[in-house]
């Protein structure tokens, strides 16, 4: 299997947030930041370079909300793809954090 | 009454877009608020109970909805786009943010991309300007003359321009700045390419034909034709005689002398130089038979 490219901090979070669930990009902003202990920020033109790549490479999709009160509003949704890159990125950072433990 | 809208025609090179975001970071401070920016002139609002913070993206936005909606969920207002794909957001300024509040690229990647796509566009047309500086270096060592040059002083300055952009994206140092102004390029730019077509068209651009069936009076000489040269340069004559009998053609300054001369029943020149100082010339044939000239002088 080719190995994938390590991700960018956004590109992480944005997945990572995506997992819980659909969200929009304040809402992944705001999660990331609360995640990462506010650490991690995701400015607005980060966050639309990231979700327009990764709609492009089909690891999420753009759906609009039926929540009452939140009709239309569009959403960022995991696909598989996206989950499995996801987790193969997880794969890769604990691989590395338990080289660290054998130093 | 004070003016209450202004324009300004400050414009600046794609590589000083955080030059340009510091402006109207002070104009805001000012009072003076960015309403439409524009590649060459922008127009501003006088407000001065509100200070913004702005910001520039580059990039070709496929569906503007989704594009504008990221930005304000984050609180920040679209201004508008100039047709070069420039966009341009603000945000009111609080003064208990913190500076990186008021980023738009948190990440070192996002931020490369951007330069990237700038840099990209920067190196195309600057490498577009230096084929160009090749071919017409190729022509001017076949043929050297004054407009050809020109031309490739200007290509060879917008190329260096603009490659020096693309580098500038590519490598940031601190610092590092002799800014150019756009509007002096542009009207050197513009001198150059004019220039070249002013100096083109000074030039004799002389194409002209005579056929005879036959001499009435013997061995005339005859005044068949007649150009000035505005400037001193390198021309080209192209030259194709032929005759039933000896046929002389000669070209002459105003003192009289020939600067070419060639005879016989047939002869042929193809973009021979000459070297012609600026003057009245005359083109005269001296022949006792029926001929066919074609001739020109570039």
């Amino acid at each position: 299997m080719k190995r994938s490219e390590p991700m960018s901090e956004s590109y992480y979070y944005i997945l990572l947030c995506l997992a819980r669930g659909a969200n929009h990009g304040y809402g992944i902003m705001q999660m990331t930041e609360k995640l990462s202990g506010g650490d991690v920020t995701i400015g607005s033109g980060t966050m639309y370079g990231a979700t327009s790549n990764m709609m492009k490479k089909g690891w999420i999709r753009e759906i609009l909300s039926d929540e009452p009160g939140q009709e239309r509003r569009r959403l960022y949704q995991l696909t598989d793809e996206g989950r499995a890159a996801l987790r193969a990125e997880i794969v890769r950072l604990q691989r590395m954090l338990a080289n660290a433990g054998e130093v | 009454m004070a003016k209450n809208r202004k324009t300004s025609w400050r414009s600046y090179f794609a590589w000083d877009y955080e030059k340009e975001t510091e402006d109207l970071n002070l104009a805001s401070e000012q009072g003076w608020q960015l309403v439409k920016a524009g590649l060459f002139h922008s127009r501003f609002e006088k407000n001065p109970n509100v200070r913004y913070r702005y910001q520039l993206d580059f990039r070709e936005v496929k569906g503007m909805g989704r594009y504008i909606e990221t930005f304000r969920e984050q609180g920040w207002e679209y201004v508008n786009s100039t047709w070069n794909n420039w966009h341009y957001f603000r945000k009111p300024w609080d003064p208990a943010l913190p500076e990186e509040a008021y980023e738009i690229f948190t990440d070192r990647e996002s931020l490369e991309e951007m330069r990237g796509r700038l840099a990209k566009l920067l190196l195309i047309v600057g490498f577009g300007a230096l084929a160009a500086v090749i071919t017409e270096s190729i022509e001017c060592i076949q043929q050297p003359n004054l407009p050809n040059l020109l031309r490739i002083l200007f290509f060879l300055l917008e190329s260096c321009c603009l490659l020096r952009g693309a580098w500038i994206l590519k490598y940031p140092r601190p610092r590092q700045h002799w800014r150019g102004s756009v509007a002096a390029f542009l009207v050197l730019l513009m001198l150059g390419f004019l220039g070249s077509q002013w100096l083109h068209a000074m030039r004799p651009g002389l194409h002209c034909s005579t056929q005879a069936e036959s001499i009435s009076a013997p061995a005339a000489e005859v005044q068949w034709t007649d150009f000035d040269i505005k400037y001193p340069d390198n021309y080209f004559l192209d030259l194709d005689v032929t005759s039933n009998q000896p046929i002389i053609f000669t070209i002459q300054n105003e003192a009289g002398e020939s600067v070419y001369t060639q005879s016989g029943t047939s002869f042929r020149e193809e973009d021979l130089l000459l070297h012609l100082p600026t003057g009245h010339y005359t083109i005269y044939l001296h022949c006792e038979a029926g001929y066919q000239i074609d001739c020109s002088l570039n």
